[in-house]
């Protein structure tokens, strides 16, 4: 069987990067709270630039398989491959430009290429991952020879003021969590391209594995849309049962239970603790760590539980864009990547460990590559 | 079972690998724990703002039919001690100390929400408190007990991570006031540093073969724990 390696990868960020005070125009205002609450989310996440596909005038620049296309056409253009060699192509985001049907099809349309085999994943952050995976293990085990997987967000269309009409805004907590969604999120897409064998002329990694747990057995849904927090497992708690209504309701709001995501993170370095003990990663021969996270304060949390538990890698392996791309969800990892590659910063050897977390309902997912 | 398996004895990896070893293997029992916790009945109503003032009561009337050993154990396992371990005898000594009051601020708690004195202190240790103690006095009869240090990580994460939030939580949805809530918020409050704290104690301990059992007794512990929350009131 046949090695995977990630030959390049690219983005694509819409429009300029918008700087903390033009935040405010791109998204709107809840009421005239809204900047209060979103200076505190900035002096939490840290984030200066970020990207949108919306314009003040509500214009939209490119819809989510277009930033995808644009991304996978960026990184196949940095590859020693051409669009037409493309013979899988995954993707990867929140919640597509259609609910129906996968948002694959909407971006291999926008790239014009095919006959190809698609690979749609709706997840949050790890979806990234998983499509990964997928396309990891088509080029190892069934022949394929260029794949291409993108991840990308159009959060911002959910962070209009009309979505949160209804929305429980007198709950601070509740309040809090929502602008900091709001003020975190932002759009883009990137994308990377796999292969049986390394580039001739350019620095390939070899995916080593890709790992990926869920706890959803032991967590209600953290971060969601489509149904109100107390209604968060009801059988018919969802928008679908009341469309008419559930804008207003405030059931398209994009919210995040706090409380349930500090006992989430917890988990999620259970499970990189489990990989020491397995041997899967050992932390002194990690080189680098492009570690995808929400806001710089989440970090924070963990580095004391990782010092006393030898989990801990040095805070300059850590590779992240976060600040100047700002939070990009399932495009996040591959954007980061980007950048990373474009650096070449990597020596041959060096080992690189992704890691994933996504709070939806408690995923975390794990890739180590070593640089050729 | 994995880890105490793979847990190589400190004068084999080193006594810094080992501690890290044992504080790895904790943080993944206690992440383990953590969950499961939001899976037994009355942490799972708490978590859902769906809690009674009966479901109070009997937390705090289950509870204190364990804790009001809990002193004694540690004072067993102190007595247990040899001198080669002074450090660690004097800590669970000072720990059996601070631990030996506490079932009274549960009793305190209990009559502050209206309940009787007589039916805390006449009451009965749950199943899982049977399995919970019996545990405890069993590993505590042994000599130099230090995997115990185990159960103490879970007992005091529970103070450190849970008990602040579970008192903030009942304490809005019963509409209580501090002092009704005193025993959790009391441990919320007092728990604060236990990561740094421990990582010296097992490294007192890391000399000893027993030290090699801290992750199991830890598991063990936890998951009677959650036994004891499971089966309240079954007695």
């Amino acid at each position: 069987m046949p090695d995977a390696y990630l030959t390049a990868a690219g983005a694509f960020m819409p429009g300029p990067p918008v700087a903390n005070d033009g935040i405010a125009s791109r998204i709107g205002a809840i009421d005239d709270r809204s900047e209060t609450f979103g200076r505190l989310a900035l002096r939490q996440n840290r984030i200066t630039t970020r990207h949108y596909a919306l314009e003040d005038d509500g214009t939209v620049l490119r819809s989510n398989a277009e930033m995808a296309a644009l991304a996978v056409a960026d990184a196949v253009g940095k590859s020693e491959r051409t669009l037409a060699d493309i013979d899988l192509l995954g993707a990867a985001t929140t919640q597509g430009d259609l609910l129906v049907p996968g948002h694959a099809s909407a971006v291999q349309a926008a790239l014009g290429i095919g006959p190809v085999e698609l690979a749609s994943v709706q997840s949050v952050c790890a979806g990234s991952l998983i499509a990964a995976k997928a396309a990891t293990l088509q080029v190892m085990a069934d022949g394929k020879q260029a794949a291409a997987v993108a991840g990308s967000e159009f959060s911002s269309r959910w962070f209009r003021p009309a979505f949160y009409a209804r929305a429980p805004l007198q709950d601070p907590q509740f309040r809090t969590s929502l602008e900091f969604l709001r003020w975190t999120l932002s759009d883009g897409a990137g994308a990377i391209v796999i292969e049986p064998r390394p580039n001739e002329r350019r620095q390939s990694f070899r995916i080593e594995w890709i790992k990926l747990v869920s706890l959803a057995h032991m967590f209600d849904p953290c971060m969601a849309a489509g149904a109100p927090p107390e209604r968060r497992t009801d059988r018919a708690g969802g928008w679908s049962h009341d469309p008419r209504n559930a804008l207003a309701d405030g059931a398209l709001v994009l919210w995040q239970d706090m409380h349930l995501l500090k006992r989430i993170i917890r988990a999620w370095v259970g499970e990189y603790l489990k990989l020491i003990d397995q041997g899967a990663v050992d932390p002194a021969q990690v080189d680098w760590l492009l570690c995808h996270y929400s806001a710089e304060s989440l970090r924070e949390e963990i580095v004391s539980i990782l010092k006393t538990t030898g989990g801990m890698i040095d805070a300059e392996k850590w590779f992240t864009n976060l600040h100047t791309k700002g939070n990009t969800g399932a495009a996040a990892l591959f954007i980061m990547l980007d950048e990373f590659i474009a650096r070449g910063v990597a020596r041959p050897g060096d080992r690189v460990l992704c890691i994933v977390p996504e709070s939806g309902r408690a995923m975390i997912g794990f890739m180590m590559l070593t640089a050729m | 079972m994995a880890e105490t398996d793979t847990l190589a004895a400190a004068d084999t990896i080193g006594s810094d690998a080992f501690v890290q070893q044992t504080m790895r293997g904790l943080a993944i029992v206690w992440t383990d724990f953590e969950a499961r916790l939001d899976r037994v009945p009355i942490i799972d109503k708490l978590n859902r703002g769906a809690l009674r003032l009966d479901d109070y009561k009997a937390l705090l009337i289950n509870l204190r039919q364990q804790v009001v050993d809990g002193g004694c154990w540690i004072a067993r396992a102190a007595s247990n001690i040899d001198v080669a371990h002074f450090g660690l005898r004097s800590l669970f000594m000072r720990h059996s100390t601070t631990e030996h009051r506490d079932f009274r601020m549960l009793e305190e708690n209990y009559a502050a929400v209206g309940g009787e004195l007589a039916t805390i202190r006449d009451g009965e240790k749950n199943i899982g408190s049977e399995a919970l103690s019996a545990w405890m006095f069993h590993r505590a009869s042994q000599p130099n007990p230090f995997d115990l240090l185990g159960a103490m990580f879970i007992i005091e994460g529970l103070g450190a991570l849970k008990a602040a939030d579970w008192a903030e939580a009942i304490r809005q949805q019963l509409e209580l006031s501090a002092d009704q809530v005193s025993f959790l918020a009391y441990h919320g409050a007092n728990d604060d540093d236990h990561l740094a704290e421990f990582q010296e104690w097992v490294a007192e301990a890391a000399d000893h073969p027993n030290a090699r059992r801290i992750v199991k007794t830890a598991r063990v512990t936890a998951r009677l724990y959650l036994l004891q929350l499971e089966e309240l009131d079954h007695v």
